[in-house]
């Protein structure tokens, strides 16, 4: 394309935008995208989206801008980097500034359309960087995007230790994948060689979530950031040499998937050279926040289970008891690997002598723990166009949530696959999550100390769709699953039994589902006692994890960790058949899903 | 500091951590039903089948797995499962689902198991038999 068509297509599109803008205005809030409100789009059925909505987004914005006022304060009291040597390095400041540039990203509401939604908003540090507001994880599980009635499909995966993960691989002698970043594995590395950030490129141009239309937009709200000097001073003085058409602030205010962007990903009109600063651009901004991702101030370390291994921490009898369970009778090591030989003996104890340094409590793989659809995932619900024609799924209830085999296939609800040779392997893989790290998941702000009822409790939720709503029910399922099996969807449980106490509904996704656990005969005090445990995986024991202290909501208090949240449990509809561009892309599910 | 400290440091340091993905443990000599099979589960929509070995070791993800069929002499429907070997444990469990087979209905079966690359194990139980509720 020449210079004079660029600049025709250009025209047309501001004159475009302009319109949408002046239809939009009528019903859309200019700064912070359509509100929730009746008058506006809202394709959510009463009762589906938590009513403190709002103000709950408002909070967590307000402490994201005093977590970005100390990483200001911080970057300010560092000294100028100095480049040394060959090759140049940043010397004695560079991993700090590195790192800091990173949090200053990371907590920037600016990267996105409205400038109303950072990473963090669905990351933040007082939860272990899981989601931050208790009732949206107690009901839509998905986080509002800066589109706030656009959300996703699955749980903020919690990123401390992501960084460990490595570059997805399928390793032939053991016929698995291990590694990538996201649940199901899509961030592989491929490119960047760090899934890690390979991950961080994804959020801020997901529709749903902070939703800017083009990967150059990062580079244009960078290029206007107050902390454009460090990121010059890292990565290199003409970062931002890049001519941004005049229109590019009204495009990167426009939401993606916007139908004025006629499906273009690259709506911004860039010359290739300039393409490729932008590129380099988005690239460093993933580097950057890994970097603080793999920071002592984010992947700590400083849990009590640390302070164990050192030698300075005696387990409590429940956490003991919990810990010889998690090697045992559970199994739970058997993927969230803790370092610890278990050569069990009759009595099932760990009689190994030697911990691994740094144990991960993840196995870098992927399974289908077989959870139940959670008919109360927001993505169900997003079904018409938006005030910007733009719809996240207009598949309802037919999208099956098939993880890391989706995938593979390249199919709906993920992104494109860079190794054909994987796709072959989708069938044996369909309905598998990323195995999280067990680190950090009973993380909570200080006020409110636990996950469980009767607290007071943060509520959090937890695996990929967020089904389970305590650590108590999360043993639990793994206890009881199979026992408990009932061949009906959730909020149909049978009269007589109560749901995720001794009623599990059947699986999403029944294919190649893990067996390791699902019917383990664990007893009621054997089950907290690996909630102790688990909670003895959380940062902030041996010194404080930076920035715990700002959550300022409410905690929860009253009723039982067994059927905490089932208040909120809603009957789901009649399922349809899994919709075509989920189930029906070759190699096809096997056996076929329903 | 010695070298395999170094080396260690480095490795930690790089993120790479590989030691701690699953390890592939050396494969048994025999792997031998120890426990099993039995019918852990039978529900109207669900049958959950068990056996326990010794750790055949190899692959860390292994499938149990499942010939059955109405006649005993034509066991021609296969279930599998995968299960995650605990490296470090003496004997493994396997576990099997059939899902949605036909009521009040006498089932034979056998059990095998393999490792996800689907090198077998080598273990064959005898011909069993159970009836669905």
């Amino acid at each position: 394309m020449d210079r004079r068509m660029l600049a025709i297509v250009a025209v047309v599109v501001v004159c475009v935008l302009a319109l949408l803008m002046a239809l939009a205005k009528r019903k859309v809030s200019p700064r912070s995208g359509p509100a929730l409100s009746d008058s506006v789009y809202n394709p959510y059925p009463p009762g589906i989206l938590p009513p403190d909505l709002n103000s709950e987004i408002d909070r967590v914005q307000r402490e994201m801008e005093v977590i970005e006022g100390r990483a200001l304060a911080r970057w300010h009291g560092l000294q100028p980097p100095i480049l040394k040597g060959q090759p140049p390095v940043l010397m004695n400041v560079g991993t700090e500034a590195t790192e800091t540039l990173g949090e200053l990203m990371l907590f920037d509401k600016n990267i996105s359309p409205n400038r109303n939604e950072a990473c963090a908003s669905c990351h933040m540090p007082y939860v272990g960087f899981g989601g931050p507001i208790p009732s949206v994880n107690l009901t839509i599980i998905a986080f509002p995007g800066s589109v706030h009635t656009r959300a996703g499909k699955r749980t903020p995966q919690r990123h401390p230790y992501s960084p460990f993960f490595p570059v997805l691989q399928y390793n032939q002698v053991q016929g698995l994948f291990f590694g990538g970043n996201f649940f199901d594995s899509r961030a592989t590395g491929y490119l960047l060689r760090i899934p890690d950030a390979e991950q961080a490129q994804g959020p801020p141009v997901d529709t749903q979530e902070m939703g800017l239309p083009d990967t150059a937009c990062i580079a244009f709200r960078l290029s206007q950031a107050v902390y454009r000097p460090l990121f010059e001073e890292v990565w290199g003085k003409g970062s931002f040499e890049i001519n941004f058409p005049h229109e590019t602030e009204q495009i990167c205010a426009t939401p993606g998937g916007a139908a004025v962007f006629g499906g273009s990903t690259t709506p911004i009109p860039l010359s290739a050279a300039d393409r490729t600063r932008a590129n380099t651009v988005y690239d460093r901004w993933a580097q950057s926040i890994d970097a603080y991702e793999q920071s002592a101030q984010v992947s700590a370390f400083s849990s009590k289970f640390d302070a164990f291994l050192a030698g300075k921490y005696k387990l409590t009898p429940e956490e003991m008891a919990g810990f010889k369970l998690f090697d045992g009778k559970g199994n739970c090591n058997s993927c969230h690997l803790d370092g610890r030989g278990t050569t069990l003996k009759s009595n099932q104890t760990d009689t190994s002598s030697a911990a691994m340094v740094n144990p991960l409590f993840t196995c870098f793989g992927s399974a289908n723990e077989g959870l139940p659809l959670n008919p109360r995932d927001s993505f169900y619900y997003q079904t018409t166009p938006d005030a910007y024609g733009f719809t996240a799924n207009p598949y309802g209830f037919g999208y099956r949530d098939l993880g890391l085999g989706t995938f593979l296939r390249s199919g709906f609800g993920s992104g494109p696959n860079p190794n054909m040779s994987w796709k072959q392997y989708a069938p044996t893989v369909d309905g598998q999550m990323q195995v999280s790290s067990a680190r950090d998941v009973a993380m909570t702000p200080p006020q409110c100390p636990s996950t469980d009822a009767p607290g007071p409790y943060f509520q959090k939720g937890f695996f990929h769709n967020g089904y389970i709503k305590s650590l108590k029910q999360l043993v639990h399922f793994y206890n009881t699953r199979d026992k408990y099996a009932y061949p009906v969807t959730s909020g149909h449980c049978p009269k007589g039994t109560t749901e995720k106490v001794d009623c599990w509904p059947m699986p999403e996704v029944r294919n190649n589902i893990d067996m390791t656990s699902g019917n383990l005969g664990l007893t009621d005090k054997e089950e907290n006692d690996i909630v102790s445990f688990l909670q003895t995986l959380s940062d902030g024991f041996t010194r404080p994890y930076l920035n715990s202290d700002t959550f300022t909501g409410a905690c929860m208090r009253g009723g039982s960790a067994a059927t905490q949240g089932n208040e909120l449990l809603i009957p789901t509809p009649t399922l349809p058949p899994c919709a075509a561009v989920v189930c029906g892309v070759a190699p096809v599910p096997n056996p076929s899903i329903p | 500091m010695n070298r395999a400290l170094v080396a260690f440091a480095i490795s930690v340091l790089s993120g790479s951590l590989s030691a701690q993905e699953s390890p592939t443990t050396a494969k048994a000599v025999q792997v031998r039903i120890i426990q099993g099979p039995k019918i852990e589960l039978a529900k109207e929509h669900l049958t959950i089948i068990n056996w326990t070995t010794n750790n055949p070791g190899g692959s860390p993800v292994h499938y149990g797995i499942v010939h059955y069929g109405r006649d005993p002499k034509s066991l021609i429907e296969t279930a599998k499962s995968p299960i995650r070997l605990n490296p470090d444990h003496s004997s493994t469990v396997f576990r099997v689902r059939l899902d949605n087979l036909e009521p009040q209905t006498t089932y034979y079966y056998t059990v095998d198991s393999m490792e996800a690359t689907g090198k077998s194990d080598g273990v064959k139980s005898s011909v069993n038999h159970f009836t669905t509720p």
